[in-house]
């Protein structure tokens, strides 16, 4: 079952004239703890205008496997096997040739557009140096030509961002900057190492528009690394499936996605959550217990108001004027893009941070006035889950502490009690007690998800205000993690504000939905409402946005959202020629 | 597509999370990490050997206070002056002007320095972390009347106000000790409330402050254990500043006043023997160079292990 | 922007009162003014007593004195400045304008080069990281970081001074000297340079050799006392600067560069020697000097601006490094054709107390190289810490730096190391290190306090030792007030340089 499927596809057509090609790739690291093998052996072929998705979760090697096309791997790496770029092998190239090649050849687009761009020189510096460097432009001529570039990747009033530093742009369009710095010197292939990861959903399908615009108008290959099923079924033509350093799996989108042959692949793609199938994705389990219909809310939020006081600058209002509430055993999703004010509100659940005017009312008391004693034990009450396992625990507390320290500070049972409660809970999220005695870094992310799950509801909290909780993690691990959720809900009966940008999360889990834009609600209402027949524009574009891992069916959406962009008058993101 | 995912539900896709759990054998806690890394500085083992040579010759030879060591010859004798008073096996170090150990003398030195390191190292540690901790957890008002306070301090050059307290104290070792930790905290003290400023916006202290965890606790209990490193390669850098500060103060004479000796007042005194008697003015020197230079090299160890991100020697 | 600095400013402003106030305080309880009288058995003692009583209006309290002190110096910005009078009666504003000026001398100087050597040798482990040359400037720097300032003063007025004017009399290397020196440029050169083994063995063989030859050559001309100078050996230098600016900056391969920083070395020199015979440089003044240092600046950005096509900034860099260094080449070329007659007005040119040779006779140049040898021993001693503190502290943001993003992404693009070092980490690699500087600076200071009193200057630090040993708090304050200012200046100088090298705080 290993490695399918390229003796029958590559067999049709030679690796002659693939732009790239990884023939028994390996590459391996010299660190302190050994060697770590993080390719071994793989083959791999990109032909001209065609778009190959390099799929694998952290760690598969997928990221090592496109740098060696660049030869930009660290002094400690040793590659063996050929790297072929345009006829070049990239091995046998000396310093001045591997320089021609980059940027020339093969371009390469990052994951973090915060970070890609430097920051105290200017767009059109940056630009122009790429131009100039391969000899494609000089002075003036570059200077019109970076326009130019900024224009086709969809940038207003280029003239004027070509004198601005990366902090006066949005993280959108730094992600097109990058995308136009790698079409400047019209590479024969793109390697966009998850391109959209860090970007919202709504300019995740922009960006992802323009790139496949790029193949279709320049013929550029792109080797699309990316962990998002989603967006494999709404670009690529061919699908590579990598686990721990082998290529387990390759074949058309259709091969893969529809027809999946290893075990892994599968796995894989029965983890990912559908838009639009609603609970129970997970098997039975998975399907979040029923609201009662209590008489008090767990989360009471009328005309709340939330602002960040900043110095010698007028204050930013987060959050404006938002009500809405969370029943006893209710899940309610909250929902938005980045800057939307969600994480805000769940911190000010917490009672993390003040609000500035309305009420929030826990379990039927206030925040706001509630003081001392009263209010240590209504915080008794609630618990939390962030988003990065690897910052929510105490990285200098076991894992027996972490999960029995709301025990201690609220004194509740004695050392015995507490280790049996440790261990119960434990044994609820699915770890095995020798985790007891370990530290979080020696878990890995989803096993600290779990210990934070856990930690949360030591105290059998009414009220659970969840942050991301499976952003950070692997899709596979996702999975398993929200299957966990459920099941703990229906045992505890807690009631949830489920914060989260992706609506196929939501989908899976949320009693009733609110939407987020600017610090204001959108749309809010029983989830079947708000995700399947969506009244504002806002949301629609949303759910539009959000790509599903059905080739045909993503398609189909695409068709469907460009449509609606056109509806709302605005055009979809395409390469201007 | 629902088939496939149904199918694999079976498997379930958390089994190979938990099936993949704890490769390691052994635990490792994060300070037994950090101090195989240390272990690993060999410039900093080097420096940890000397430095404990020093200590320990220079307490157990003419012993502390009342309790002799195994030199016999003591610091308030003259001797009978051999030959021009140079080194010889009698008195390794040689003699003063009137004939007195100058091996006995150094070490005594060497013991008020170490005491004036180590003492103003702890005062200055203690104030530093307790004034960061406060201003960067509490920020606002507080932070800002803290950090104004350390501004005032900083602003007057660290010799000038260390001289003035100096020629306060009159001579005595201890309030001189107080003193020169009452200066010496501002660096730790930015230090500090930097990390504590970004520790306290780290989801494990929002998630004790949710559960609501006193801020004495959160302080203490979650913030300052993940501080120890900053601290302790901050502290470590103090010692080696307070001694040259000591040195610097006794110079300018207001530093150990007589009949006490430190290694600074030593070198002072004997500056203008340098052509004459160069033994006098080499011995409390290089002992200072070799205790700063062993704690600098300690302070590196400590920071690469604590911050393995660059560490200055290679793997 | 502006209400940024100002705020700052402001800021400073209180901070520095209330320090006054603390200073103040101290100094005033710090001991008995009157102690030494108090053990006196002179006849008029009670008479001393009180006419010093009076002078320091002991009859007050301490605030209320604070008050007269503070009353004087705010006249300051009314025209009418006063520090108040020391014990004896003297006016202390007098004589902190005379110590000012040598210790900010000295001050400035040190800073200077701890910046320009500091940073240059960070930059430079950090690109070599983990070389021989990583491992010793590490060791050394550890070491300065380790030393007593006033046990190397010692060590440096004996080898530095005493041994060198043994030395000078004669004025030849010895064989020994000559293969350390070779030997040690050798090393140096080599693992700066680094590349393979073999590389390095013909580089370091080259630059021993070739040092061997020169420092030989130097011994046959008894160049040490009578040095060869003149608009060939300037020209040589200054060409030499231009083809290694070139080099850095914009690399030898681009023409344009290369040529207007020849072309600016050039014009430079023609410029110096047809100058040399007006009194523009035979007998000079400062602001003749500073105004031609500025015209030459301008003309090399000319240069640069008519060359540089395309490519204008860079090129413009490029002639104007280039002019500042030529400028710097004829200053030196006309101070080594003075070194001669200088020895003869002074045999041993380094002398150890003192921040000028009292009774100095000579002209301008002359006076310039005294001025310079008293300043070389403390400033380099100075200088030594800061430089460590510079070049640690550099090379750790230039390796954070290098570890970034955006230096991935501008490999991506295919640009050389060089450019990736020079265009996209260097001037990150500075942001962070204006704040050190300025931290640092203080610590300088403190540091001048010692080094002035090891060289015997008459500068602030005499002022506030003999000030705090007589327990008299205006010429503590005057010095305070100096220095504190100075720190809270350098402070400004460091928000600017910050927010003009970060273009995210600006506004």
């Amino acid at each position: 079952m290993t490695t399918l499927d390229i003796s029958t596809s590559g067999a049709t057509e030679t690796s002659g004239d693939a732009v790239l090609s990884f023939e028994g790739l390996s590459v391996t690291f010299k660190t302190q703890f050994g060697e770590v093998d993080a390719v071994k052996g793989i083959d791999l072929d990109v032909r001209p205008g065609e778009v190959v998705a390099l799929v694998g979760e952290s760690g598969s090697g997928k990221s090592v496997t496109s740098t060696t096309a660049l030869g930009l791997l660290p002094g400690n790496a040793r590659i063996s096997g050929t790297v072929r770029v345009g006829g070049k092998v990239v091995g046998s190239l000396d310093k001045a040739g591997l320089r021609k090649l980059r940027g020339n050849d093969v371009a390469m687009v990052f994951q973090e557009p915060m970070t890609a761009l430097n920051p105290v020189l200017t767009i059109g510096d940056q630009l122009t140096e790429g131009l100039q460097l391969h000899g494609i432009a000089y002075g003036k001529e570059a200077e019109a030509r970076a326009a130019e570039l900024l224009r086709m990747v969809g940038i207003p009033e280029p003239e004027r961002r070509l004198k601005q530093y990366p902090h006066e742009l949005s993280g959108g369009q730094r992600q097109r900057v990058v995308i136009a710095m790698a079409i400047s010197c019209d590479p024969t292939v793109i390697i966009a190492d998850e391109p959209t990861t860090a970007l919202d959903v709504t300019v995740q399908a922009e960006i992802l528009d323009l790139l496949r615009s790029l193949t279709e108008k320049l013929d550029t290959a792109i080797l699309l690394i990316t962990h998002n099923m989603g967006v494999v079924a709404d670009m690529a033509d061919r699908v590579a499936v990598m686990l721990k350093g082998d290529l387990v799996e390759t074949g058309t989108v259709d091969q893969v996605l529809n027809h999946p042959r290893h075990e892994y692949t599968k796995r894989l793609l029965a983890a990912v959550p559908h838009l639009g199938e609603g609970p129970g994705q997970f098997g039975d389990v998975a399907r979040p217990a029923e609201p009662v219909a209590g008489e008090v809310s767990a989360l009471d939020l009328r005309n709340l108001v939330i602002e960040y006081h900043r110095i010698g600058r007028p204050a930013f209002r987060a959050v404006d004027d938002v009500t809405f509430h969370v029943d006893p055993g209710e899940i309610v999703g909250l929902v938005g893009e980045s800057g939307s004010g969600k994480s805000t509100i769940a911190k000010c659940a917490l009672g993390l941070i003040p609000a500035k005017s309305g009420s929030v009312s826990i379990l039927g008391q206030d925040f706001r006035t509630t003081r001392g004693k009263r209010l240590k034990e209504l915080r008794k009450r609630i618990g939390v889950v962030f988003q990065d396992p690897a910052a929510s625990l105490n990285p200098r507390f076991p894992i027996g502490d972490v999960i029995s320290e709301p025990l201690v500070v609220h004194q509740v049972g004695d050392a015995r009690s507490r280790r049996e409660k440790v261990m119960e809970l434990l044994d609820a999220v699915e770890l095995p007690p020798a985790v007891y005695n370990r530290y979080p870094h020696e878990l890995s992310g989803g096993q600290r998800q779990r210990v934070s799950i856990a930690r949360a509801l030591t105290l059998e909290p009414e009220l659970l205000v969840a942050d991301e909780p499976t952003s950070a993690l692997d899709v596979s691990v996702q999975a398993s993690v929200l299957k966990m959720f459920t099941s703990l809900q229906e045992r505890y009966r807690f009631a949830c504000l489920f914060v989260s940008h992706d609506l196929a999360v939501i989908d899976l889990l949320a009693h009733r939905v609110v939407v987020m834009q600017n610090g204001e609600i959108v749309e809010q209402g029983p989830r079947e409402d708000v995700l399947r027949d969506p009244r504002e524009d806002y949301t629609k574009r949303l759910l539009a946005a959000a790509p599903v891992p059905e080739p045909g069916e993503q398609r189909r959406r695409r068709e469907a959202r460009h449509a609606l962009l056109t509806s709302l008058g605005e055009e979809s993101a395409e390469l201007h020629l | 597509m629902s088939d496939t995912q149904q199918n694999a539900a079976g498997p379930g896709p958390g089994a190979a999370d938990v099936e993949e759990l704890l490769p390691e054998a052994k635990s490792y806690s994060a300070n037994q990490i950090v101090l195989r890394r240390f272990l690993r500085h060999r410039g900093a083992i080097v420096a940890m050997v000397v430095m404990a040579a020093v200590i320990v010759v220079s307490f157990t030879s003419i012993g502390i206070g009342s309790i002799p060591g195994w030199w016999d010859k003591d610091i308030a004798t003259a001797y009978d002056k051999i030959g021009d008073g140079g080194p010889t096996w009698e008195h390794p170090f040689g003699q003063d002007t009137i004939g007195k150990d100058y091996f006995a003398l150094t070490m005594r030195g060497t013991q008020i320095s170490l005491y004036i390191a180590f003492g103003v190292g702890i005062i200055s540690t203690l104030i530093g972390t307790l004034i960061g901790a406060i201003a960067g957890y509490f920020r606002g008002i507080v932070d800002s009347l803290l950090m104004r306070l350390t501004d005032v301090v900083i602003i007057i050059p660290l010799l000038a106000i260390a001289a003035v307290l100096g020629r306060m104290t009159e001579g005595s070792l201890n309030l001189l000790i107080l003193a020169l930790g009452a200066l010496v905290w501002t660096s730790l003290a930015r230090l500090v409330r930097g990390e504590v400023l970004s520790l306290r916006e780290r989801d494990f202290v929002m998630a004790a402050r949710a559960v609501g965890t006193s801020p004495g606790r959160i302080i203490v209990r979650h913030i300052l254990p993940n501080t120890v490193g900053v601290i302790t390669v901050s502290a470590t850098l103090t010692i080696a500043t307070a001694i040259l500060l000591e040195t610097g103060l006794s110079f300018l004479g207001f530093g150990v006043q007589k009949p006490d000796v430190s290694l600074g007042s030593l070198i002072s005194e004997y500056q203008g023997a340098f052509l004459t008697r160069p033994w006098l003015f080499w011995w409390p020197g290089l002992m200072i160079l070799a205790i700063a230079l062993s704690v600098n090299f300690i302070g590196d160890g400590l920071r690469d292990a604590f911050d393995p991100r660059q560490t200055s020697t290679k793997e | 922007m502006f209400t940024f600095i100002l705020r700052r400013t402001l800021a400073s402003v209180v901070v520095l009162l209330l320090s006054s106030v603390l200073m103040f305080w101290l100094t005033v309880h710090s001991g008995d003014p009157l102690a030494d009288l108090r053990g006196s058995n002179a006849d008029n003692v009670q008479q001393l007593m009180d006419a010093r009583s009076a002078t320091m209006n002991l009859d007050l309290e301490w605030y209320e004195r604070y008050w007269i002190w503070l009353d004087g110096v705010a006249g300051c910005f009314t025209g009418s400045c006063d520090f108040g009078v020391n014990r004896s009666g003297q006016d202390v504003l007098f004589m902190t304008g005379l110590a000012a000026q040598s210790t900010l001398r000295l001050v400035t100087a040190a800073t200077l080069i701890a910046i320009v050597v500091g940073v240059a040798l960070g930059i430079l482990t950090a690109i070599r990281q983990y070389s021989g040359f990583d491992y010793g400037v590490t060791f050394a720097a550890f070491l300065f970081f380790s030393l007593p300032v006033f046990w190397a003063a010692v060590l440096l007025k004996e080898f530095g001074a005493i041994r060198f004017n043994d030395w000078i009399a004669g004025g030849q290397l010895g064989p020994l000297m000559i293969i350390l020196v070779a030997a040690v440029a050798a090393v140096a050169l080599s693992a700066i340079l680094g590349g393979s083994t073999r590389r390095k063995l013909v580089t370091g063989g080259a630059t021993f050799a070739f040092v061997v030859g020169v420092l030989v050559l130097f011994n046959l001309l008894n160049w040490y006392r009578d040095p060869i100078s003149g608009p060939f050996m300037a020209l040589l230098a200054a060409c030499g600067a231009a083809v290694l600016v070139t080099a850095i900056v914009a690399g030898i391969r681009n023409r344009k560069a290369l040529y207007a920083a020849l072309t600016t070395a050039v014009v430079g020199i023609v410029a110096y020697v047809v100058l040399a015979y007006t009194p523009l440089l035979a007998d000079p003044s400062w602001p003749g000097l500073f105004g031609l240092f500025v015209v030459a600046i301008a003309v090399s950005l000319l240069i640069g601006r008519l060359w540089g096509g395309y490519n204008k900034k860079q090129v413009m860099l490029v002639t104007g490094v280039t002019g500042v260094l030529t400028s710097l080449v004829v200053v030196a070329d006309i101070l080594v054709g003075y070194w001669a007659s200088f020895l003869g007005l002074k045999s041993r040119p380094i002398s150890t107390i003192g921040s000028q040779t009292p009774n100095f006779t000579g002209d301008f140049w002359e006076r310039l190289i005294d001025y310079g040898t008293q300043l070389i021993l403390p400033t380099a001693l100075l200088a030594l810490v800061s430089i460590a503190t510079h070049s640690r502290f550099t090379r750790s943001s230039m390796l954070e730096v290098l570890n970034q993003d955006y230096v991935r992404t501008a490999r991506a693009k295919g640009l050389s190391e060089r450019e990736v070092v020079v265009k996209h980490a260097f001037r990150n690699s500075l942001i962070p290190i204006t704040t050190i500087v300025a931290f640092d600076f203080a610590a300088l200071i403190g540091g001048a306090v010692i080094t002035e009193t090891v060289f015997g200057w008459q500068g602030m630090g005499q002022l506030f030792i003999t000030g705090l040993r007589q327990v008299d708090p205006a010429p503590v304050m005057a010095f305070f007030l100096v220095t504190g200012t100075a720190v809270v200046v350098m402070n400004l100088l460091a928000d600017l340089a910050y927010a003009s090298l970060d273009p995210r705080i600006r506004r």
